[in-house]
């Protein structure tokens, strides 16, 4: 995947492994970050990202899992689990328009 | 939020830790110890650790298990860890570890408030910095 406009991203999933820790606290940043911006924020395991996702976010620990089980979908991995620059990246272009590298 | 998912008891302020797996085995246990979850949940936890690092940033780390683990979760429950003396967390420097215990939502508030904390860097230096477990409790509450 070469990139996706921001335009057409609808819904964001954040990929983890247990779901209960560091991929929680990303998405409720990113959730209070793109309150009002209309764009659907959710967590689930690596293994199954819905097919209505428009991009997935994950730890670039997970990324080969992700891309094995979501082919097809744009994945933003990130190293740092707060105030990551890919994260932030995205978040700008969802806010004021452009393409995201995915 | 449930009273029970912050218990006064899992917060431990000075505590010391070889290494990163004697801290996250000691998150394990003060998580054993409330019945929180089974034994080997702790073997999840450092499984987890191995794989991908908690770190969070502001020196605080998020140890909890794998998805596989949660079978060994009795309830939702964190525990707050702190190690004055700092622990090598694979070239991070960890001071305060918060242990999750998950199989449900329960403790989704708790975390985005702590993520809201570590975001500001004078109140995650508060919470890295507290003594008391009142403190503690004011913090992420």
């Amino acid at each position: 995947m070469a990139g996706i406009d921001s335009k057409d991203i609808r819904k964001i999933i954040v990929a983890c492994d247990a779901g209960m820790g560091s991929s929680v606290m990303l998405a409720s940043q990113l959730k209070k970050q793109l309150k009002n911006t209309g764009v659907t924020v959710e967590h689930t395991p690596v293994d199954s990202i819905p097919a209505d996702a428009d991009i997935v976010v994950c730890h670039s620990g997970l990324a080969a899992r992700a891309r094995a089980a979501a082919p097809d979908k744009p994945l933003v991995p990130f190293q740092i689990f707060l105030g990551d620059p890919a994260v932030t990246k995205l978040v700008d272009a969802i806010k004021n328009g452009g393409t995201v590298d995915a | 939020m449930r009273d029970d998912l912050l218990d006064p008891r899992a917060v431990l302020l000075h505590e010391s830790a070889a290494d990163r797996d004697a801290a996250v085995r000691r998150c394990g246990r003060a998580l054993v110890e409330i019945g929180a979850v089974a034994e080997s949940y702790v073997e999840a936890m450092l499984e987890r650790e191995r794989t991908i690092s908690t770190y969070v940033g502001e020196g605080v780390a998020i140890p909890h298990g794998t998805a596989a683990a949660k079978e060994d979760v009795e309830r939702d429950a964190i525990c707050v860890v702190r190690f004055p003396g700092g622990v090598d967390w694979d070239g991070e420097q960890v001071t305060l570890c918060v242990g999750i215990a998950a199989k449900g939502n329960g403790h989704i508030p708790l975390l985005a408030e702590l993520a809201e904390i570590l975001l500001d860097p004078d109140r995650a230096r508060t919470l890295r910095e507290a003594t008391e477990v009142s403190q503690i409790l004011k913090e992420l509450t």
